[in-house]
Formats: structure tokens, sequence, C-alpha cells
């Protein structure tokens, strides 16, 4: 081993040159910014989130015959699988006026937010490459990833509203349905905190993708994505625990403005801003925090 | 930057690496072969990937990093650049280090003309500072109608120029260029040899890592040999890289206690810096950096 390198173990000696250096002009490299600095900085990366996350959504589908009508393509697909079985087969209705509605608006609106905890899953491996290139700041990975998971949701949005509209029975537009992108907008925040969290508690352990991977099954039960969760359970408590859920509070103003045309009572706005409000900012300061230890081996 | 200009300017330090380590644990997986239930219950080692590594680089040198395969080249560049924070110590800079590996941001089924907008973006340019770069970005990278066609389709010179040339656009004060990361060939070559004779000019520093100490030679003004994570030698770049290449040499010929001299000689000859942080306005007659024997 090197003893050369240590001045102590040659005390004979002084194995040291001293270097005066005026570090006038010249700052600490590689250290995290206070938070507020941290935001400009990431600020300055806007353009290259963007630039990103536009490019990598719209050259995913460059090897298909279809390409990027595939955008359009696997949410209208997914929809008539969903349509065909349980309106067409099963004709079931669960008592519901709109079942196929129902079930499209919950597959839909939770393949957003499940999509984007998969991203945040494996955002700090998958950007690897970016993090040991280029030393912007790391949120810059994750909310590219966010980003490009909203982008992918406004083909599959617009197709949603078709199926709505086309499929029996149907449900057509109202004055309601101009308050659905406010309710995206809450979900984009929302999903984006997810991703930032999720980003960082899977960079340390990776083992957590497994236990996310489980939460989500829950989350598919206890949002009511497939059912209504006021006829199937009857705890009185759990129904209150449940409906506090955020991804429940998303789905269930999208069916109110969409199927009912009904403006939902504020109290349930107000919930749904403070979870996308609370997510984003304990998402981001979670990041944030971790910041000088991602993309190492 | 903040210093008057002087004399003493071409002693402005760029770059500071202030007693620099840097541990990896990983698992090993010698000895009993049983099987454990958890991967992390094997025993694990830490490897010294830097060893209180010290340095100071002043405006307009260009250093070569030499060393073998796992000395800690690419560590301590990617410690320059900000990517890694080192387990002890610290690196102060001027400006924001540049490591030459864009090909990390690029995507192969985008045209290189969009490449190039990404690449730059990923530097941090502005909008507006793109658009003014592209057209030296692309009269560099000398590919002519090629720009608008996916990258994957480029051949492997090409790519690299179109990368070297998007690096190269960012003006930074301090390059980085690791040859590992295959921008290095198209950097040594023609057009793009004469750019980093340009970046040099412009009072900048560039740090560049290869195995070969022939490349060192011809394009550095100072070399560092890192051996096992620490510096056992620094100065021109000449007679560096020639110990390192006869170092280099004994190993291939399997004279190995031949080369354990040359090291061993180095080791004994070599002193270690020790940075000393000179308190501001005091003393600005002293040369900027004074080097000591004490």
């Amino acid at each position: 081993m090197s003893t050369w390198d240590s001045p102590t173990d040659e005390p004979t000696r002084e194995r040291v040159r001293r270097t005066q250096v005026s570090l006038a002009g010249l700052h600490p490299v590689g250290r995290r910014l206070p938070l507020g600095a941290y935001l400009r900085e990431l600020a300055r990366y806007r353009a290259f989130i963007a630039f990103e996350a536009r490019s990598r959504l719209l050259t995913a589908n460059r090897g298909m015959i279809l390409g990027n009508a595939w955008l359009v393509g696997r949410p209208l697909i997914d929809g008539a699988t969903y349509f065909l079985f349980f309106g067409v087969i099963l004709q079931a209705s669960r008592g519901m006026a709109n079942y196929p509605g129902f079930l499209i608006i919950g597959v839909f609106l939770f393949a957003f937010t499940a999509s984007s905890m998969r991203a945040g899953l494996g955002a700090m491996t998958g950007g690897r490459n970016l993090l040991r290139a280029f030393a912007f700041p790391r949120a810059v990975v994750p909310l590219s990833m966010a980003l490009r998971e909203t982008l992918n949701q406004i083909p599959a949005l617009v197709s949603m509203a078709v199926m709505l509209i086309v499929l029996p029975p149907h449900a057509l537009p109202r004055w309601s349905w101009l308050l659905v992108p406010g309710v995206v907008v809450l979900a984009t925040l929302f999903n984006s905190g997810l991703v930032l969290f999720l980003a960082r508690l899977t960079s340390h352990v990776p083992d957590l993708s497994v236990v996310i991977g489980m939460i989500t099954r829950l989350l598919v039960y206890g949002s009511g994505v497939m059912f209504s969760l006021d006829r199937f359970i009857t705890h009185p408590q759990w129904l209150a625990v449940l409906t506090l859920n955020p991804v429940y509070v998303i789905l269930d103003l999208a069916r109110q403005l969409l199927l009912d045309g009904i403006i939902p009572p504020v109290h349930q706005w107000a919930l749904l801003g403070v979870w996308a409000v609370g997510s984003l900012v304990v998402g981001f300061v979670y990041f944030w925090a971790g910041e000088e230890g991602y993309g190492r081996d | 930057m903040t210093e008057p200009a002087g004399p003493r300017d071409a002693l402005r330090p760029t770059v500071v690496v202030d007693s620099v380590s840097v541990n990896y644990v990983v698992r090993s997986e010698s000895g009993h072969r049983r099987r454990r239930l958890f991967a992390g219950s094997g025993s694990t080692e830490v490897i010294h990937a830097l060893q209180k590594v010290s340095l100071v680089v002043n405006a307009g040198e260009v250093v070569g990093i030499v060393g073998q395969n796992g000395s800690g080249k690419s560590t301590l560049l990617r410690i320059i650049a900000g990517l890694e924070t080192p387990a002890s110590g610290q690196v102060y800079a001027v400006g924001s280090p540049i490591l030459l590996g864009v090909n990390a941001a690029l995507i192969p089924e985008l045209s290189g003309r969009d490449n190039v907008t990404l690449g730059l973006l990923a530097m941090g340019m502005s909008r507006a500072e793109i658009a003014e770069a592209t057209p030296d970005v692309l009269s560099l990278a000398g590919i002519g109608r090629a720009i608008n066609r996916p990258m994957k389709t480029y051949s492997s010179g090409m790519g690299a120029r179109l990368r070297f040339a998007i690096a190269a656009a960012a003006h930074p004060e301090i390059l980085l260029i690791d040859e590992a990361l295959g921008t290095g060939d198209a950097a040594s070559k023609g057009r793009s040899a004469e750019r980093i004779e340009q970046l040099r000019e412009h009072a900048g520093t560039v740090f560049l890592v290869s195995h070969a100490a022939q490349t060192i030679e011809e394009s550095c003004s100072r070399a560092v040999w890192l051996h096992d994570g620490a510096i056992i030698d620094d100065g021109p770049a000449p007679d560096v890289a020639r110990t390192y290449r006869w170092w280099a040499w004994c190993v291939a010929k399997g004279e190995h206690a031949r080369a354990e001299q040359v090291l061993a000689d180095r080791r004994a000859a070599w002193v270690p810096v020790q940075v000393v942080s000179r308190p501001e306005r005091r003393d600005r007659s002293a040369a900027i950096v004074r080097r000591e024997r004490s």
C-alpha cells in the first residue's frame, strides 16, 4: 500500500509539499445547492426537460410500422378490450347507468398514476448515463420522466373522450367537461411529486420496487377503478379512509364531470389540491436532500 | 476571473483538487461458495478509487492523466466534473467543468440536428445561445447533409465528430476529455485538435485521460500519473509520459521486478501536494501559487 501519501508514516522526513492557493473566483464543485439556488439552476434546464421528454416520447415508436399512431392506438385498444369484456360479453352494469364509461375513466386515469409510479421506480437507473455525463441538478432526470408520462397521457385522454362518446351508452359532451383539464393538471402535479419521491426511494433501496408493485395493485382495489367503493365497502370507517385517497378523488372528480354532468363539491377539489401540492413539495424536498448520492456505482 | 489580469495571470488556478478520496463498496464473492440467503450478507470490500489526491491546475494548462486500467483516471475526471461527490475532500473550480461525453444525452433515433439541440440544452445553454452556436457545431462536425438523418445511421467516425463538436460548442473554461468515452479519437485529429488548441488559448484548462502515453506526450503540457488511486508523478508531459511508458513496457513484457523498481523509484521521489487555502487580500504581490518545500 501507499505509505508515501501520509506524512505521519515517515516521521523523519516531511513528505508533503505545501501549495498555497487563492480560492478567489473558484467555487466548490459537486455540492448540493441550497433549495432556492437549486430551483433557479433547475429553471435554467427547463428547455432541456421539455425537449428531452418530447423527443424520447416521439422516438419511442420509431421501430413500429405505424409509428406514432400507436400513441393513440394503444389506449384505444386498451379501452376497446375492457368494453368488449365488460360491456359486450358480461353486460355488467353494477347498478350504474353507464358502467363501460365508469370503467374506461377508471382504467385510463389510473394508468396515468400507475405509469408515473413505474417511471419513478426506474428513473435514476434509466438516467444513469445522463447523470454520469452532466452536472445539472439531478431533478432534471425524474422531472423529464414525469413530463414524458404527462405528454403520453394527452393522446390517451383524447381517445378516452372519443370512446365515451362513441361507445354505448353514449356520454355526450356537456359544459362540465370543460373542468376535466383542471383534474388532469392536479393529477399531473400529484404524479410528478410521486415520481420524484419514488426516484430517490428506489435509487437507494432498489428492493423497494417490489413493494411498490404491491401498493399499485392495492390502489387498483382501493381507488374504485373497476367498481364503486360505496357499493362494496360497507364498513363506514374504511370507506371514509378510502375516499380520502388521492387516486380515488381523481377518478371520482372525472366521473362526476364526464358521466354525471355534475360540478363536484368544493371540498373534493380542495382535497385533491392539498394532495397535489403536498406530494410535489414533499417529493421535491426529499429528492433534493439526496442530491449528492445519485448516479454512483 | 476576479483576480486582476497581470503577468501572473498565467498562474491563475482554475481547478484545485484538495485531498479527495473516493471509495466504492462492492460485494465480494470470493471465499466460501456457500449459498447465501441475502446477497447483502456476503463479505464486502472497499475499493479506494482515489486516495487523498491533491492537484492544483492553472489556466492554460493541458493536463494528461495516465495510468493503467482501474487506477482512478476516469473517477478523478468525474469528480472534477462534479458528477460524483467524494467521500472526503473537495474540488474547487472556475465555472462549470464539462466532461466530453454528450453521447449520453443523445438519442440515436433523433436526427443529428435535433441531437445538436438536445446536447447543447443538456449543457445548460439557452435557446438563443444554441441558435448562435449551431452553425459552428455543424461546420466543425463536417457531416454535411447527413445532419438531417437519424444519428444511428452515422458511422462511428461521424458520430464521434458530432459529439466532439457539440461538447466544444459550450466554450467551457474547463474541458474534460476521457478517451474511454469514444470521443478522444476524434479529438486528436485535424479540426478537432485545432479546436482543443483554441479552447486552451481561451485561458481554458483541458484534462485528457488516455492509456496512450504517446497521445499525452503530443497534446499535453503537463501529465499526472495515477497508480492505485494515488498520484505518483506530476510534471512536464514528456518526462512523466516517458517514465510511465517505460513502466508499462516492463509490465507488458512480464518484467515485473523491473516494473516494481520503476514504481518504487517514483514513489521515493514523489512528494505529495498539500493544498493550503491562502487568505484573500493578503500579500497580493505573492505568487498566486507558491510552491515551497518545507
